[in-house]
């Protein structure tokens, strides 16, 4: 144990030691947008990731516009067409691309460190002078169609959205609208929607791009001072009006035929934001049941009794508002109902018990190690870097997270295990072939 | 001849002349120094044959360390299918110095220390690897190394493992697209063990007995029948000297590690294979094998794969996905040691049918065939693979995991010399290679047909 401690500080120590990371990364408002540049060892190459509130959350009407909006970024600018732009990027092996979740519109490209002027250039008038043709929009809602309809098998999609529209209530940033929903909304949106929301939507006011690689960030800025200047507007985040609160328990079943694995999830609304103070407790306290092959999970349900390829337990969706606390798994419709029993029996011990020192002091250890080997990549730094900024931190979260984790103790872990964790009021979603005895009715 | 030996003492001085700029070998006693090439250098461990590759790179103060075995699902026959995976899952199990009841297995020790650590089974080869801080390498270097022959395999473990990899195999069963592509190779090749499907089949997972993957373990888990690739903050002696820690007491495997002597027969007409299940997206694959993955065309074929389907400026996306006729379209290789697989498909645009997605995508590589590419084309794609090539090197995980395949499909070097050889290719070289590989007689094609589950029930 002693040996791990010791290999734990080199590692800190060689990347720069306390303070020393967020040393390297610069945060400055350059034309409205709040821009990291971080310079690494790596040769040639530049990391770009960012995010827009402009998610579908942000539906007024028409579920699909959020989404069809995203999808029109790269179909062409006022000033050039969609081929015109792939040929500028792909003429020097750059990338940009854009997708819609639930709150953001997230941005990452890629590009040599002599094309990053090209690449920023290029990103800043997909978003803020998309030329919303009329050809492109009937081919997108097309795409976007088959896309919803191709969906619609998908055991783990269906499971996650229908775990999420168990848990959180109408009106809640995290609640996804059902495929069904958005298919019959992209059928009828329009291309006037889409520019409406667009022009309400997308501005620099709350957009945040984080640059990571071989770059210099004096000229990064100059560069988005330039593409980014003289544009306005946009719009906060959603905060929930409410916090989510377990109505469980409850059970939902996707049916879906001829289906050889059944995606389950089992949980609750945290109630928690990463940010509150029980979170991160809560956090390194489910990586003890679920996370790895050493989360209680993986050792019974999966390596002693082999009821199942994947099973973890985890939090999510609480960058901005009060989130998830699940446990996902697949079985086969034959041991379904043992992989459950066997699952759940794991949770009330862990539940009842809390987690032991021995494996807090493994587990925290554990996190910070996996941390620091996130970090060796343009994609982990600007990755972590922008989820921080997201969830109200600065860049310094770079060098605090570590001692965040290791000042937790037992008690606090299991404090917040008990006071926010409660597996008798858990919804159940099956997804799949589910034989007739095991299935619930779809709500 | 002439222009051979030319050819070899211009790579010889190439060779030297980039080792001396970087410092000379690391000079271990009990390693044989092989050769160097753009960073990499190769080691042979005299005392069983284990081949090294080492990489420095000290832009982050982490280490991957990759173990490949040349042993895939290749290497197996009927009854055997999927047990080099198995087996692969098993190497978790537990070895004789590092196992759970001791506390210090490979799970815990990596994750106590926060490794990003993992293993896949491919046709031709089997990996274990790991990205560590620099200073927890010895820890899991001396796992690695006791598991190479001191495994745990215990019958009670096998049967508790089965159940896990046959949901590993349902899993992927849940995707027509993935049982498609799976049907279309085994459609393909008739002889080589391409045919079964790497995971293996599900009667074989169920049943292979305890003895046949020890059999296995004992016939291809040898240091001469593996290469250790070191990536990251190492200093080459040190890293050598770990490796001969821990590695240097085996012998040389007993006997000669089996090669494979099957050759595939010519196809001589197209074959056709359909599923039919619950969906909602039809979708099409063509299918064709060509050159082994060592060969001098993959290099155009590389670059015929990217004019075909690299982004919105390759031909797939303006004939059918921007005229509306596939959601996406792909064309790519499947790099094997011996026959490798190229493959073209796309998933059925709604309302279109799947003889229109076949005869479009047949149509895109006969035009490749009877008119070539543009020399605007090919500088395009070489750019792409000369930005892909830097992103690649983004992480020692990255690079390592790369290496690892030009292992498998029998030469490292290759991670090296395909780049400089795709700079090479010409207008010309891809239109030989689409008229040599891409006939209709050759031809393997896949169609994944959904059907409303009320008419599936029954069948």
């Amino acid at each position: 144990m002693r040996r791990l401690g010791a290999g734990l500080a080199l590692l800190l120590a060689a990347f720069g030691a306390h303070a020393a990371m967020a040393d390297r990364a610069q945060r400055v408002k350059t034309a409205g947008v709040d821009l990291v540049t971080y310079r690494t060892d790596v040769r040639d190459v530049v990391n770009i990731v960012g995010a827009l509130p402009a998610g579908d959350a942000f539906a007024a009407g028409n579920a699909a516009v959020p989404t069809l909006t995203g999808m029109m970024l790269d179909r062409g600018t006022v000033a050039l067409d969609k081929f015109a732009i792939a040929q500028q990027l792909e003429d020097v092996g750059a990338e940009i691309s854009f997708s819609v979740g639930a709150q953001s519109v997230q941005i990452r490209a890629r590009c040599l460190k002599k094309d990053l002027p090209l690449v920023i250039r290029l990103i800043a008038a997909q978003l803020r002078t998309p030329a919303f043709a009329s050809a492109e929009f009937s081919k997108v809602r097309q795409q976007l169609i088959g896309a919803l309809q191709q969906s619609l098998q998908n055991t783990e999609s269906r499971a996650q959205q229908a775990f999420e529209r168990a848990i959180f209530p109408v009106g809640h940033p995290n609640r996804p609208h059902s495929t069904e929903e958005m298919l019959a909304a992209a059928k009828t949106a329009s291309l006037e929607d889409v520019k409406k929301f667009h022009a309400k939507f997308y501005g620099p006011a709350h957009l945040t791009l984080v640059l990571v690689g071989d770059l210099d960030p004096a000229q990064a800025q100059q560069e988005i001072g330039a593409a980014f200047g003289g544009w306005s507007g946009g719009q906060d985040y959603l905060h929930a009006a409410t916090t989510a609160v377990s109505t469980g328990p409850n059970e939902v079943t996707v049916h879906l035929a001829d289906k050889p694995s059944v995606t389950v999830m089992l949980g609750q609304p945290s109630g928690l934001r990463y940010r509150d103070p029980d979170s991160l407790a809560l956090r390194v306290g489910t990586s003890v049941l679920g996370q790895g092959f050493t989360g209680r999970l993986m050792k019974t349900v999966r390596d002693k009794q082999g009821l199942t390829y994947h099973v973890a337990a985890g939090m999510g969706g609480d960058s901005l508002v009060d989130g998830s606390w699940d446990i996902s798994a697949s079985f086969a419709p034959a041991l379904l109902d043992k992989g459950l029993a066997s699952s759940r029996e794991v949770l009330n011990d862990w539940w009842t018990g809390g987690v032991t020192e021995a494996e807090l002091q493994e587990r925290k250890q554990g996190e910070i190690g996996s941390f620091l080997v996130g970090l060796s990549t343009t994609g982990g730094l600007a990755g972590f870097i922008l989820t921080s900024l997201q969830r109200g931190y600065d860049v310094d979260w770079l060098d605090r997270y570590p001692e965040a984790v290791r000042a937790l103790t037992r008690d606090q872990v299991n404090d917040a295990i008990k006071k926010h964790v409660n597996p008798g009021t858990m919804t159940l979603v099956e997804a799949g072939s589910v034989p007739a005895t095991a299935a619930a009715p779809a709500k | 001849m002439k222009l051979l030996l030319t050819a070899v003492c211009a790579v010889l001085i190439a060779v030297v002349a980039e080792s001396e700029a970087r410092g000379a070998p690391a000079a271990v006693p009990g390693f044989s120094y092989v050769k160097s090439l753009e960073g990499i250098d190769e080691y042979r461990l005299d005392a069983n044959g284990l081949s090294v590759l080492l990489v420095p790179d000290h832009s982050a103060p982490v280490v991957t360390f990759q173990v490949t075995y040349r042993v895939g699902s290749r290497n197996e026959v009927t009854g055997t299918t999927g047990a080099t995976h198995i087996l692969e899952h098993m190497m978790f199990k537990g070895s004789e110095n590092f196992n759970d009841p001791k506390g210090n297995s490979i799970k815990q020790y990596l994750e106590r220390v926060g490794g990003h650590y993992n293993a896949n089974t491919s046709f031709d080869r089997t990996t274990y690897f790991a990205t560590v801080g620099r200073d927890n390498l010895e820890g899991y270097v001396a796992i690695e190394a006791d598991r190479m022959r001191r495994l745990w395999l215990r019958e009670t473990d096998r049967q508790a493992e089965m159940t896990v990899v046959r949901n590993e195999f349902e899993r992927r069963a849940n995707n027509p697209d993935q049982v498609l592509t799976e049907e279309v190779s085994s459609a393909a090749y008739v002889a080589l063990p391409y045919h079964h499907p790497i995971i293996g089949w599900r009667s074989d997972i169920e049943h292979v007995p305890i003895a046949k993957l020890r059999e296995f373990y004992d016939t291809f888990y040898w240091p001469n029948n593996a290469t250790v690739t070191v990536v990251g903050d190492i200093d080459p002696a040190a890293a050598l000297g770990l490796i001969k820690k821990y590695y240097g007491s085996y012998p040389h495997s007993p006997q000669p590690i089996p090669d494979i002597y099957t050759e595939e027969p010519a196809q001589s007409g197209p074959r056709r294979v359909t599923i039919k299940r619950p969906g909602e997206i039809g979708s099409v694959i063509i299918a064709h094998k060509v050159s082994d993955g060592r060969a001098a065309d993959q290099p155009a074929l590389e670059m015929l794969d990217a004019i075909l389907s690299s982004g919105k400026s390759a031909r797939l996306y303006h004939a059918l996905v921007d005229q509306g006729i596939a959601l996406n379209a792909d064309s790519g290789t499947d790099r094997r040691h011996d026959l490798s697989l190229h493959l073209m498909s796309a998933s059925l645009a709604p309302g279109v049918s799947h003889e229109q997605v076949e005869t479009a995508l047949s149509d895109e590589m006969e035009k490749i065939r009877q008119h070539g590419v543009t020399p605007a084309e090919i500088e395009r794609v070489k750019q792409q693979y000369i930005a892909a090539d830097a992103y690649r090197r983004d992480g020692t995980a990255g690079v390592a995991a790369e290496i690892n395949e030009w292992i498998a499909v029998g030469d490292w070097t290759l991670y090296v010399t395909f780049p400089e050889s795709v700079a090479k290719v010409t207008p010309a070289d891809v239109q030989r290679v689409a008229k040599q590989y891409f006939k209709d007689d050759e031809s393997t094609i896949g169609w994944f047909v959904p059907v409303a589950p009320q008419t599936e029930k029954g069948s």
